[in-house]
Formats: C-alpha cells, sequence, structure tokens
C-alpha cells in the first residue's frame, strides 16, 4: 500500500557530522539483565566473552553492566542528540548481541522513519537554474519576433 | 560539444563562442527537413531553436587552434584554484549522483567500509565549476578529479510493508521489509590542472 500517511523526514545529519571529522554518536549505553533468569543467558555469556572488547573498541561510548531482577534483559542505547532506543535481548546468542550492539553504535540516533530523498544538499545549484538560453552561443544575436510568413 | 584530444575530457561551455555549435544544429535541422514526411518529432515552438541556423564552416586548422585555447584556458584556471564550489556526477551504488561539498547521500544498502572511514569515488562522470564543465565519455580520469566522502551512519531503513492481496480469493500476504542503509557526507571534490 502506499505509504503517503506514515511520519517522514528529509535526510540529514547531526551537527554537520563527518564535515571536519567523524564522531560515533552513540553516547552510552547499559545492559540490564538478570542474573540467574533463563532469557539472560545469551546476555551473561557475552558480558563474559564480548563486554570488555566492545568497551575497548569504542572509547567515545559508556558501557554500564547492571544486574537486575528482571524477566526481560535489554540493552538501552543513549544518543549524542538526546535519543533513547531500548532493545530487547531475550534469549538471544552473544553473536546476535554484538551485532546489535554495532548496529547501535553505527547509527546516529535519529527517528528511524520514512525518508522523503535519498540526498541531501545545501547548495542545489552551482552554475544557476538552466533556462532555455543556457549555453545559446552569442553569436546568435538577440531574439527577436518572428516573422510572419506572407502566405 | 567539443572533445579533448586525450579521449577522457570533454570540455562545455567554456568561451561558448569558441565553440563550432552551429553545425551541429545544422547537420540536425537537415536531417529533420529530409525526413518530412515521417517526422518522428512534431514541428512545434520547440522542436527547433526559434533562431534561424547559421551555417558556419570553420577549418580543421581553426577548430584544433580553439580547442587548445579552451583547453589551456581551463587548465590555467585549474591551476590558479580559480573555480567557485565544483559539483561532479558520480556514479555509485548503481546510480548517478550530482553532489557537491558537504552533500549528504542515503545508498540502500550497506557497504564495506566501516563508520568514520574515507572512501574515495572513482567514477567520476562529470566535474562542473560556474564556469566550465568537465564531460567524461564516459569517465573521467582518476588523476583529473578525486572525490571524497564519509561513511558516517549505517542504518536500517524503516519497516516497510509490502502487502499483496487478491479480492475475493481469501488471499493476502503480508511482509515487512527492513532495508540495510548507509549514509555518506561528501567531503572534498578535487581538480587537478592535468586537462589535455
Amino acid at each position: 500500500m502506499t505509504s503517503r500517511g506514515t511520519p517522514s523526514r528529509f535526510l540529514r545529519s547531526v551537527l554537520q557530522n563527518g564535515v571536519g571529522r567523524y564522531i560515533c554518536q552513540l553516547k552510552r549505553i547499559s545492559i540490564i539483565f538478570s542474573k540467574n533468569a533463563q532469557s539472560s543467558l545469551g546476555v551473561r555469556e557475552f558480558i563474559e566473552e564480548g563486554v570488555v572488547d566492545y568497551a575497548k573498541k569504542n572509547p567515545g561510548t559508556v558501557v554500564y553492566v547492571s544486574p537486575q531482577s528482571c524477566r526481560i534483559p535489554k540493552i538501552v542505547a543513549e544518543y549524542l542528540n538526546g535519543n533513547v532506543k531500548e532493545e530487547i535481548v531475550t534469549s538471544k546468542t552473544p553473536a546476535q548481541i554484538s551485532e546489535l550492539l554495532t548496529k547501535l553504535t553505527d547509527q546516529s540516533g535519529l527517528d528511524i522513519i520514512r525518508i522523503r530523498k535519498p540526498f541531501h544538499t545545501d547548495s542545489p545549484s552551482i552554475q544557476g537554474q538552466w533556462h532555455p538560453f543556457t549555453n545559446r552561443p552569442p553569436s546568435v544575436g538577440p531574439i527577436r519576433p518572428q516573422k510572419q510568413d506572407p502566405q | 560539444m567539443i572533445a579533448t584530444g586525450s579521449g577522457c575530457a570533454g570540455l562545455w561551455r567554456a568561451c561558448s563562442t569558441l565553440l563550432p555549435r552551429h553545425r551541429l544544429l545544422f547537420s540536425a535541422a537537415v536531417r529533420a527537413q529530409s525526413s518530412l514526411s515521417g517526422d518522428l518529432v512534431p514541428r512545434t515552438s520547440v522542436s527547433r531553436p526559434p533562431w534561424p541556423e547559421q551555417p558556419t564552416v570553420v577549418s580543421e586548422e581553426e577548430e584544433r587552434r580553439r580547442h587548445a585555447a579552451v583547453v589551456s584556458t581551463v587548465n590555467q584556471r585549474i591551476q590558479r584554484q580559480d573555480f567557485g564550489r565544483l559539483f561532479a556526477v558520480v556514479h555509485f551504488a548503481g546510480r548517478q549522483w550530482k553532489v557537491t561539498n558537504e552533500d549528504l547521500i542515503l545508498i540502500e544498502n550497506q557497504i564495506e567500509a566501516q563508520c568514520g572511514e574515507r572512501i574515495r569515488m572513482e567514477k567520476v562522470l562529470l566535474v562542473g565549476a560556474e564556469d566550465f564543465t568537465l564531460v567524461g565519455r564516459p569517465l573521467l580520469e582518476k588523476e583529473l578529479v578525486r572525490v571524497e566522502a564519509t561513511v558516517i551512519e549505517k542504518t536500517e531503513s524503516w519497516p516497510k510493508v509490502h502487502m499483496r492481496f487478491w479480492k475475493r480469493h481469501r488471499f493476502q500476504r503480508k511482509k515487512i521489509i527492513v532495508q540495510p542503509q548507509t549514509v555518506l557526507r561528501i567531503n572534498t571534490i578535487e581538480l587537478n590542472p592535468r586537462l589535455t
């Protein structure tokens, strides 16, 4: 079906990211899990194996590991523009969780909604807008009204 | 449309007085008149230019001299970095993008480069400044132009709903598609004075 009614935005980046240098937009990540629930098994394994590597690889991101008595383990990601994103990681394997973490790291925190155009430019025209006399040889001379044929 | 000797770059719009354009127009007009009975394009006010055709004959040597003049002028401009903002048409991810500095581009797939890495776009079809345009046939040389971009985001598209429905047949399928996406930032478009 059509998607006219869905919320939409234009393509943008947070604070001209990437013009001078690139800054990872993920500010803080907290892994909430239970110490003994079955659904947190994969998260516990991931914390044993991969969370230190992840934190070392991303020095710009704060990683919190908070054991709570909860049934649904989740990962809460906070971005530099203030957006907060929650991902539920119930009974996921460590590989899936690390994949999810890289996905959250690579995102910019902007809303994931329909994007109207796949490009954005601040200077839309360099040579000026086209008009019928663009690239017209000046040897032609100015335009005059056409002579009517005497027929 | 004047083509340069190297066979890689064409110059357009530089000193348009020098361009032997009338011949082209003239030949087109002759062709249109010869097939008068089965004209594909109807004769309207826009099918032909509103000014009368002027057949001018330019000798080969004269044409070569004009071409050399245009090339040297453009090369000097490039040497002095005397052009304003550049734009380029690059071929990337199966489509052509008109880009300039500080542009954003959304690719409907993910590329191998990590976030923050710089990539170089090598398929450059056209580079334009305010006063001149270099047109590739079909691509411009790698030494002539350098377009760089940074990967700033690797994300996913919004969940698109793909619904198939066959009326009166009790048939419907719903599929939700999430497409990986990449956002690129164009950093620089550089031009070297290597035009021949």
